[in-house]
């Protein structure tokens, strides 16, 4: 028994290969804290954990005795189906990055290994890794569970561990469709954007089913409630993970067979598809600029500002990233207009949201513009001054953050004309601001990171959270014309007077 | 009898370093260089790992503050005046710095944007510089699926689209095939008759044997010495060997290596 364990961990084995990618992963794991030592990762983990599981007591409570048990299945299905959506988007990424990426997969491709191990070993880092991520989330919700309502819910863990097998087969299967359907060229961005949107896509369709009205939503729940037995019932095929989730253990064997029959099919067929689609990407030719007459420009601003748009332009998906910042807090917006019902409710919904929106894609850009700026060394050596670049720069972040606020702004002053103008003011402070804070304080990183830019300095992302925050609750209390909005203006202006240049390198 | 190096000392100064420090912490990278660069001339700068040639060439490139000390580029007191500096300098180095999604003319066209070259000009140098480089079919190909050797060419066109009076060099010729780092080489010696100066640091001693006028060897942040290749020699009492046996030699990294030469010793000072 023990040689058997034995042999399935020697070199170039399946189980080998599967602990070597595990073992990357866990790098990659500890590369997300920097250059924290492993200690302090720790720490750091284990306080998160300790803050979910307090937020996780509430929910125990209201899947409880204690909530309306007329919701507990339709919340429990949103809840699965939330993390499957995530799950798929995690994969998805994965699937994706394991296929570009280069390094230790051309050795891998170059070696005697079988396709299906090759797969099977990545799919099983994938599958790891996506359900890390969501797990942090997820166990703390069924740990409280078991305190408050009983062991049941200890069936979460092995629901989780399928839902991260399920996910990761059809993330695999995606990227790999993805790439026959755009070609390897296309599909690195566009499987980065479906991947995004499908992350999305479950939040985002929960708000609009908050849209509708009360009545409408208890009629979408009563005709599942009634519809026939098959796949949308309860107790159909569609609900195991939520059932499995819920404790019944019959549906938990169905779901966990059902999740790893799929894993180790796709695993099987795709082997050999996932490492011809690997050698292709691999082999990509040069991207193209459209050809033209050549034609320099004279003006040292209007290059210097072109540079920018262009790199920002060609970079789909942080087009798709900076677009997500704007579709997250949109349907927040809708929700308090709708709750409040009046016109004038534009002015303390719609308004601090463009502001929001205004302040965060202000930061994004700067950041990118300024921290991200490929060549600074380059651009050091030229004979401009270090003022006039930067100046440039944040001249670069006015235009793309204009045309994405254009349209709510119109459409805001369509409803109400003064909201949209104290919109525009506080839109323009608290999109200055927030620039000013990535001007003085670079965090120099690559362009892909514009998303976890805050993990190398937590203190300028509470700030800039916190400046977006101020000037929101200035514009709210400005449309409900309070005089106290002059107190979270004072404070914005505090904020970034505390954090001048001058006062930091002090 | 006159050597190169005397003929080159009756001729205006390029560059002129005097007294140039750097310290990082406790360690002094660069410690009081004297070194003067002659325009028409080009001169290797030549040293083990660590020995200070970067830093010196980011001090004159002014991304670096010194310490100590001055520079002065065709009489322009850089770290006065940097701007000014920067105007009639170029600066390349090791790793290429290039967007990755912009293509070669786009480059060239922001580059001779920063150093203000008039468009028409700037257009004809660009088409010149691309040719002979090599890049003219991939002028509309991105920087980001280019060879590391493609990269450094573009880079190398972008030094030159200013038509700058000093080339600062580091490492200039990794990377690339042998054709074109001939046609580099050529380009770099074009230059130099044309009256510009060119420093370059190179690990490649074939380089600097050919190409350079006069050879500086730093070791610890200092010039440990400096002249023809000839003059080396006769420092390092190898008349017939290779510029490789007496670079060994000056450094103490040699078979008989007693560690570097004590005092600086530069020929034709």
């Amino acid at each position: 028994m023990r040689r058997d364990f034995t042999r399935f961990f020697t070199p170039g084995s399946f189980g080998w290969l599967i602990a070597q990618d595990l073992r990357l992963s866990l790098r990659r794991l500890q590369g997300m804290f920097g250059a924290l030592k492993p200690r302090t990762a720790s720490l750091i983990l284990l306080a998160a954990l300790i803050a979910f599981h307090g937020l996780a007591w509430p929910v125990a409570h209201w899947l409880g005795e204690d909530g309306d048990q007329r919701l507990f299945y339709p919340s429990l299905a949103a809840g699965v189906l939330f993390v499957l959506f995530w799950l798929v988007s995690q994969s998805l990424t994965g699937a994706t990055r394991a296929l570009y990426t280069r390094g230790d997969l051309d050795l891998l491709l170059a070696s005697p290994l079988p396709p299906t191990h090759i797969l099977g070993a990545r799919a099983i880092a994938i599958a790891a890794e996506a359900m890390g991520a969501v797990a942090i989330l997820v166990l703390p919700i069924a740990n409280m569970n078991v305190l408050v309502n009983g062991w049941r819910w200890l069936t979460i863990y092995p629901t989780l561990l399928a839902g991260g097998l399920f996910a990761t087969a059809i993330g695999i299967a995606l990227a790999l469709a993805l790439i026959r359907l755009f070609g390897p060229r296309r599909t690195r961005v566009v499987s980065q954007v479906v991947a995004t949107c499908v992350g999305a896509a479950f939040v985002l369709s929960l708000q609009v089913l908050n849209l509708f009205p009360e009545e409408t939503r208890e009629n979408i729940i009563a005709a599942i409630e009634r519809s026939e037995p098959g796949l949308f019932n309860r107790h159909g095929l569609l609900w195991l993970p939520v059932r499995a989730a819920a404790g019944d253990l019959q549906a938990l064997i169905f779901w966990f067979a059902l999740a790893v029959g799929l894993f180790a099919l796709t695993c099987l067929i795709m082997g050999r598809a996932f490492t011809t689609s690997a050698v292709q990407s691999a082999g990509l030719g040069a991207a193209r600029t459209k050809p033209r007459a050549i034609r320099f420009r004279a003006q040292r601003g209007r290059i210097l500002r072109h540079k920018e748009w262009r790199l920002i332009a060609r970079d789909p998906w942080l087009l798709s990233q900076l677009l997500l910042q704007v579709i997250y807090t949109l349907p927040v917006a809708l929700i308090i207009w709708r709750s409040l019902g009046t016109q004038s409710a534009a002015a303390v919904s719609v308004a601090p949201a463009i502001v929001v929106i205004a302040s965060q894609l202000s930061a994004s850009l700067a950041w990118i513009t300024i921290s991200s700026e490929d060549a600074p060394e380059f651009l050091a050596s030229a004979p401009v001054t270090r003022a006039e670049i930067e100046w440039r720069k944040l001249e670069a972040v006015a235009l793309p953050l204009g045309l994405f606020l254009a349209l709510p702004l119109i459409g805001l002053a369509f409803v109400s004309p003064s909201a949209a103008l104290w919109a525009v003011v506080f839109a323009i402070c608290a999109a200055s601001s927030t620039a000013l804070l990535n001007l003085w304080h670079p965090m120099p990183g690559r362009r892909a990171m514009v998303m976890r830019r805050h993990s190398q300095s937590k203190l300028i992302g509470m700030m800039e959270h916190l400046l977006s925050l101020l000037w929101a609750v200035a514009m709210v209390l400005t449309g409900l014309g309070s005089v106290f909005a002059c107190l979270p203006i004072g404070l914005a202006l505090a904020v970034l007077w505390f954090n001048r240049p001058s006062r930091a390198t002090a | 009898m006159t050597g190169p190096a005397d003929h080159f000392s009756t001729i205006p100064a390029a560059v002129s370093l005097r007294g140039l420090t750097k310290r990082f912490g406790d360690r002094i990278a660069v410690g009081g260089l004297d070194l003067t660069v002659r325009a028409g001339e080009l001169y290797a700068l030549l040293g083990p790992n660590g020995a200070g040639k970067t830093t010196t060439l980011r001090m004159v490139a002014g991304l670096l503050p010194a310490d100590e000390g001055t520079i002065e580029v065709f009489g322009i007191d850089a770290r006065r005046d940097p701007i000014a500096a920067k105007r009639i300098t170029a600066w390349l180095p090791d790793e290429p710095m290039l967007y990755d999604k912009l293509d070669p003319l786009e480059y060239l066209e922001f580059v001779a944007g920063l150093w203000s070259v008039a468009p028409e000009i700037a257009e004809e140098r660009a088409v010149a510089l691309l040719h002979t480089l090599g890049l003219w079919e991939h002028r509309f190909e991105r920087c980001e699926s280019f060879s590391r050797g493609m990269k450094q060419k573009v880079a190398l066109a972008g030094a030159l689209i200013h038509d700058p009076n000093l080339l600062m060099l580091d490492e200039p010729l990794t990377g690339l095939d042998a054709a074109i780092a001939r046609q580099v080489k050529d380009l770099l010696m074009e230059r130099v008759r044309a009256g510009a100066a060119i420093v370059l640091t190179t690990h490649i001693l074939d380089v600097a044997e050919r190409l350079a006028d006069r050879i500086g060897i730093i070791h610890d942040g200092r010039l440990i010495a400096e002249g023809t290749l000839a003059e080396l020699r006769q420092l390092a009492g190898q008349n017939h060997s290779t510029l490789e046996d007496v670079f060994l030699e000056l450094t103490g990294q040699g078979p008989a290596g007693q560690g570097p030469a004590a005092q600086p010793t530069a020929i034709d000072a």
